[in-house]
């Protein structure tokens, strides 16, 4: 296998995980409208509750379960799923910017306290020599990537059918009514408030789901890896891809993480001898260069969300 | 338009054909660097990429490794572990680097270090990764022995302070440190060691850094009667607490730790309470070797080399590319071999620049064993990777600073030997 082809692996890896949290995040604020500014905080919450339960024991630390991965990652998934119940239960109630604001601060939080709860995470050294899942059954590091790369491309499959299947079913379009009209959704007898904190739970645990398979793709978990701008990362992808679309949200993940991380190679390559030192600076630029001009000149998303038209309607009508 | 067009095309015929005629050599060999160039460390970073570029340079000057030109490539991580993790991948997988140096911040090394370049069987050193994690990964197993790092651990540090103390006689000492991870990491070491040398640690008060007085964490500190204290400070605060120390009625009997060693902390305390205080510090920042980086430094770039890391990446880079002239190939696992070949052991000195890489090369053709000493003085890295630098003590003088004696690394060893075995 080509090196190329190797690294094309290796990318696609991350993209996909990172198209798990995507979809998560699209679910809330693509068919939803919850404004959640805090994904780095519930993907560090997954990270490191898988981390916490299949990590070695060690003396000090207080976790240390050693439990094989897919038990720990389902584990990692719960515990997420259990702080989206107590975030959804205390800030759904607000709106808008205002729910941003809440959730933003509390990613801060989080990943403060995976900072300073040396005793669990770490702290700032990190939880180190996680141990990587099955990897004794395969000789190379290129198979084992293959058969990663396979398990994430199936999960990340899975996730995209369920959702699917979910957002065209009645609850589907009621967390459309909720993001449309929430009174006209109320005046229906709907319940808005749990409608809502599901959305927001499911999206959560799938950005907990996320968390948890790369801390078994890289071994390492530190709370350098949930910095705030994590979350932008996700956000652009999701508006770059098309918010309200699940194929928009996994596009735009490997549309942005290829422009996040190939641009430094290619800039890399042309850069002349001696200028290298800028070549990071015009990688910043360039991203955020093609972002906003994305959203300039296609506010929509490349996919993008499609028109709801009764079915009642003709096809084709307009 | 088009003479600026005609002139371009022009220009990039010469750079090429002067490129082609420049490089004597037929092949090239890559050499990979993660550091953040943006981002969090990005005031550091851009300086430290360009000690890197500057060991590659001489040594293709001395006329480049194994007969082939090194070709420097510097991948920024934008201060972001997923970043780097990609770029490091990208180096390893499409411009085939056997060696990768960095990352600055030990939250990108480490991802790095267990997801690309152990699995690939590719060399990581580091010039500025402090964190005690990668001991603790490598000695069990987890590095495969890929990992090194420039940068002295703090174990060592704290082992010489607590031989000092116990020699001085002190019983029971308060500590008073920063809380970072830096200080942290001094403060556990030094417990540690200077209970295994039969003292007492009376208290450890970490302190958060900027605050206008520190008082709670002094009589904290006080309490318990220590009969001496350990200060793990930055020169604003240190001066800050050392001076309620000193008029809550603390003990003049005072360790001070390397980042102290500041002519503002002494004239801020004042100098005629410090006179019975010892100071640590890294010795690796004078010798001969050390002045030879210094002087290239300057005429490339017109400055100081007074950034942090700069000595440390030169030496990274310097290591990396005499283990794969000793290896005779660039590959991962030979250089690995080799590293400590060409660092440790009784070899021939050889100094940093263009003039002892060509020395360094002529040796080795020969099969005569060599030594670097490098920016950052003689280099020996233990079994983890780890390196151990000598030490100096200084202290007050007169007003003026001073240096009180000097730690050589066989001295530095038997003091951790001394502590290992108790």
């Amino acid at each position: 296998m080509s090196g190329f082809g190797i690294y094309l692996v290796f990318f696609l890896i991350i993209a996909l995980n990172y198209g798990i949290m995507v979809l998560g995040l699209n679910l809330q604020w693509g068919y939803t409208g919850l404004f959640n500014a805090g994904v780095v905080g519930f993907y560090a919450i997954g990270a490191y509750g898988t981390a916490i339960l299949a990590g070695p024991d060690r003396a000090a630390l207080i976790g240390g379960f050693g439990l094989p991965f897919p038990l720990a990652i389902l584990g990692g998934m719960i515990l997420c799923a259990l702080a989206a119940i107590v975030v959804g239960l205390a800030t759904l109630k607000l709106r808008e910017e205002y729910l941003a604001i809440a959730t933003f601060g509390i990613a801060i939080t989080i990943q403060l306290v995976a900072l300073n709860f040396e005793s669990l995470t770490g702290g700032a050294n990190g939880l180190v020599g996680l141990p990587r899942p099955f990897i004794d059954a395969f000789e190379s590091t290129t198979s084992y990537n293959l058969f990663f790369l396979a398990v994430v491309a199936c999960v990340t499959g899975l996730v995209y059918v369920a959702l699917e299947a979910a957002v065209r079913s009645p609850w589907g379009r009621l967390l459309n009514a909720v993001r449309e009209d929430e009174v006209a959704a109320r005046s229906l007898g709907k319940n808005i408030a749990l409608i809502r904190l599901q959305a927001f739970v499911l999206g959560c645990t799938l950005i907990g789901l996320s968390g948890g398979i790369y801390v078994a793709f890289i071994g390492f978990v530190s709370p350098l890896d949930f910095l705030p701008i994590l979350t932008f990362q996700i956000w652009a992808m999701l508006i770059v891809g098309g918010s309200g679309n699940n194929a928009g949200a996994l596009l735009g993940a490997i549309v942005v993480w290829a422009l996040w991380t190939m641009s430094g190679l290619a800039i890399s390559r042309f850069s002349p001898v001696g200028f290298q030192n800028q070549a990071g600076a015009i990688q910043t630029m360039l991203i955020g260069l093609l972002i906003v001009s994305m959203l300039i000149f296609r506010p929509r998303g490349l996919i993008g969300e499609r028109a709801t038209v009764s079915s009642h309607k003709e096809r084709g009508a307009p | 338009m088009r003479r600026y067009l005609c002139s371009t095309a022009a220009a990039l015929a010469a750079t090429t054909f002067a490129a082609g005629s420049a490089s004597a050599q037929s092949c090239e060999v890559n050499v990979g660097a993660v550091l953040s160039v943006t981002g969090s460390m990005a005031a550091i970073g851009s300086a430290i990429g360009d000690a890197g570029q500057l060991a590659v340079d001489h040594f293709n000057e001395a006329g480049g490794v194994n007969g082939c030109d090194v070709n420097y490539i510097l991948r920024d991580d934008q201060g972001s572990p997923n970043v780097g993790v990609d770029a490091a991948k990208t180096l390893v997988e499409i411009e085939n680097v056997p060696v990768i140096l960095g990352a600055i911040q030990s939250g990108i090394s480490l991802p790095i270090l267990s997801s690309v370049t152990v699995p690939a069987g590719v060399t990581q050193i580091s010039c500025c990764s402090s964190a005690p994690s990668f001991t603790e990964l490598a000695e069990e197993g987890g590095t495969d022995g890929y990992w090194f790092r420039t940068l002295p651990t703090d174990r060592p540090q704290a082992v010489v302070m607590a031989t000092i103390a116990r020699e001085k006689g002190y019983e029971r000492i308060a500590v008073v440190h920063v809380n970072s991870d830096y200080g942290n990491s001094l403060a556990g070491n030094f417990e540690q060691a200077f209970e295994a040398l039969g003292g007492e640690v009376s208290s450890i008060t970490p302190y958060n850094q900027e605050q206008a007085s520190y008082r709670a964490e002094i009589n904290r500190a006080l309490q318990g009667d220590p009969d001496s204290l350990f200060l793990i400070a930055f020169p604003a605060d240190g001066a800050t607490a050392a001076r309620e120390w000193i008029s809550f009625g603390g003990s003049q009997n005072m360790l001070l730790s390397n980042a102290l060693r500041a002519e503002e902390f002494v004239n801020a305390v004042g100098a005629q309470y410090l006179t019975e205080a010892v100071g640590i510090d890294n010795a690796q920042v004078e010798g001969e070797s050390v002045e030879a980086f210094n002087a290239s430094w300057k005429e490339q770039y017109e400055s100081d080399p007074s950034g942090p890391g700069l000595h440390t990446m030169y030496d990274a880079a310097a290591v990396a590319l005499l283990a794969m002239e000793q290896a005779g190939e660039a590959d991962g696992t030979a250089i690995r071999d080799s590293v400590r070949e060409i660092t440790g052991g009784e070899g021939e000195e050889v100094y940093p620049g263009p003039e002892g890489f060509a020395k360094a090369k002529e040796l080795i053709a020969a099969g005569e064993p060599i030594r670097y000493v490098g920016a950052t003085g003689p280099i020996t890295f233990d079994d983890n990777g780890d390196v151990t630098g000598p030490y100096l003590t200084w202290g007050v003088e007169d007003g003026a600073l001073v240096t009180l004696d000097t730690w050589d690394i066989e001295r530095v060893n038997e003091a951790m030997a001394g502590v290992s075995e108790e």
